[in-house]
């Protein structure tokens, strides 16, 4: 066994050599490249992580609205049935009301109207029954007095039916 | 050694099988230099090709198989260091020292490694394994200086000051031991299959090279263990 100096002293200039080149050709961008793979994996897997979070509270927050909608429109409905049910009983007694009136006003009006031909009837019966008289006597009468004569007998005519 | 055409002949030479091929800047290039450097080149275009266009969501099985072997090795670093982000910090030092010194001992299966000229395992030579525990034995001291500044030194003479000089023996040690292992283990796994070769060259040392698969396998991970142990310690936060 021998030893060189020569080889010695070369090996450890190649070595560094060596260490020199592959650290800065090899070494570093290597795991340059890595790192920087490894942050972006982190980053997504964190970026995911907090969209999944966001979507699942947003999910949430929907559920949490859908559920007081359903409340308001029960709420809602229920008030406008409510409302319906009180403005139906009005309207019928508004209309019994109303109609019990218009049936009033008409008993009213065919009374007065029956009245008034009951008076316009007697006016022309005791003219005609003047008239008659008068053909019948041949005699005229004072027209006022026998009409006035004639009212008072149908009035107690009237009277005693 | 292997120019004596005898294999059997390597236990006596090792390191300089060959002779200098040719010298640089006054220093002599051998075979585990050359090996070295076409580790480094098929190491570097693998690197240039893997991180050519590195994309966020992978689908090029090179850079798959990277990040693979990257994300097994700090992990496996990460339970021996303490923390996940110490592992990250060493990791160009301790993988760069796992992949390749796992290359220096697989260059030793190929065929012709240790005959052929140029073509020798690095690590199975001390001076390229010592060289390695040097680069560990000042790159342990400088981290433990960058993190705890110059008080570092101060924990060499704890608990008692008296064991100062025992603690400066355990850190010069540790290199030794460290070059030692990865050189004996790869150099002598190398002679017992050249030992067998040389007897039955047929057959007999496939099952030895499978053994040495995993013997380089198992000294490339011991050493990067042992390299991020001491660093561990060094940066360790002192109670």
């Amino acid at each position: 066994m021998s030893f060189s100096v020569s080889d010695m002293i070369f090996a450890i200039i190649n070595f560094l050599v060596l260490l020199a080149i592959l650290n800065k050709f090899l070494f570093k961008p290597l795991l340059k490249t890595m790192d920087a793979r490894q942050a972006e994996i982190k980053q997504d897997l964190d970026a995911a992580a907090e969209a999944n979070a966001a979507a699942q509270k947003t999910q949430e927050e929907y559920l949490q609205q859908m559920e007081q909608a359903k409340v308001e429109a029960r709420q809602i409905i229920e008030k406008a049935t409510k409302i319906g049910e009180k403005t139906k009983e009005e309207l019928i007694i508004q209309a019994r009301e109303e109609s019990a009136q218009m049936t009033e006003k008409a008993r009213e009006m065919i009374r007065l109207e029956k009245e008034e031909a009951l008076n316009q009837l007697r006016d022309e019966v005791s003219s005609l029954v003047v008239l008659a008289a008068g053909k019948v006597i041949d005699e005229t009468l004072d027209q006022k007095a026998h009409k006035k004569l004639v009212h008072k007998c149908i009035a107690e005519v009237g009277d005693a039916s | 050694m292997f120019a004596t055409p005898v294999y059997a002949a390597t236990a006596e030479s090792g390191a300089e099988h060959g002779g200098a091929l040719f010298t640089l800047f006054g220093l002599e290039v051998n075979s585990v230099t050359t090996t070295t450097w076409g580790l480094m080149l098929i190491f570097v275009v693998v690197g240039f090709l893997a991180t050519r266009k590195l994309e966020r969501i992978p689908t090029r099985r090179l850079q798959v198989g990277l990040e693979m072997l990257l994300e097994t090795l700090i992990n496996f670093f990460a339970d021996i260091m303490g923390s996940r982000e110490k592992a990250k910090r060493y990791i160009p030092l301790i993988g760069t020292f796992f992949v390749f010194i796992l290359m220096c001992n697989y260059s030793g299966l190929l065929p012709g490694a240790g005959h052929i000229p140029g073509l020798q395992a690095p690590t199975s030579t001390w001076s390229v394994t010592a060289a390695f525990a040097i680069v560990v034995f000042f790159a342990t001291h400088y981290y433990g200086v960058k993190e705890h500044g110059w008080r570092y030194f101060k924990h060499f003479a704890e608990p008692v000051f008296i064991l100062l000089p025992l603690n400066i023996i355990g850190e010069f040690t540790k290199p030794l031991s460290l070059s030692l292992r990865l050189f004996g283990n790869i150099f002598g796994e190398e002679m017992v299959v050249a030992g067998i070769f040389s007897i039955i060259p047929l057959i007999v040392p496939v099952p030895l090279q499978f053994l040495s698969l995993l013997l380089g396998f198992i000294q490339a991970l011991v050493f990067s263990l042992l390299a991020s142990v001491y660093i561990a310690t060094a940066t360790a936060e002192h109670s």
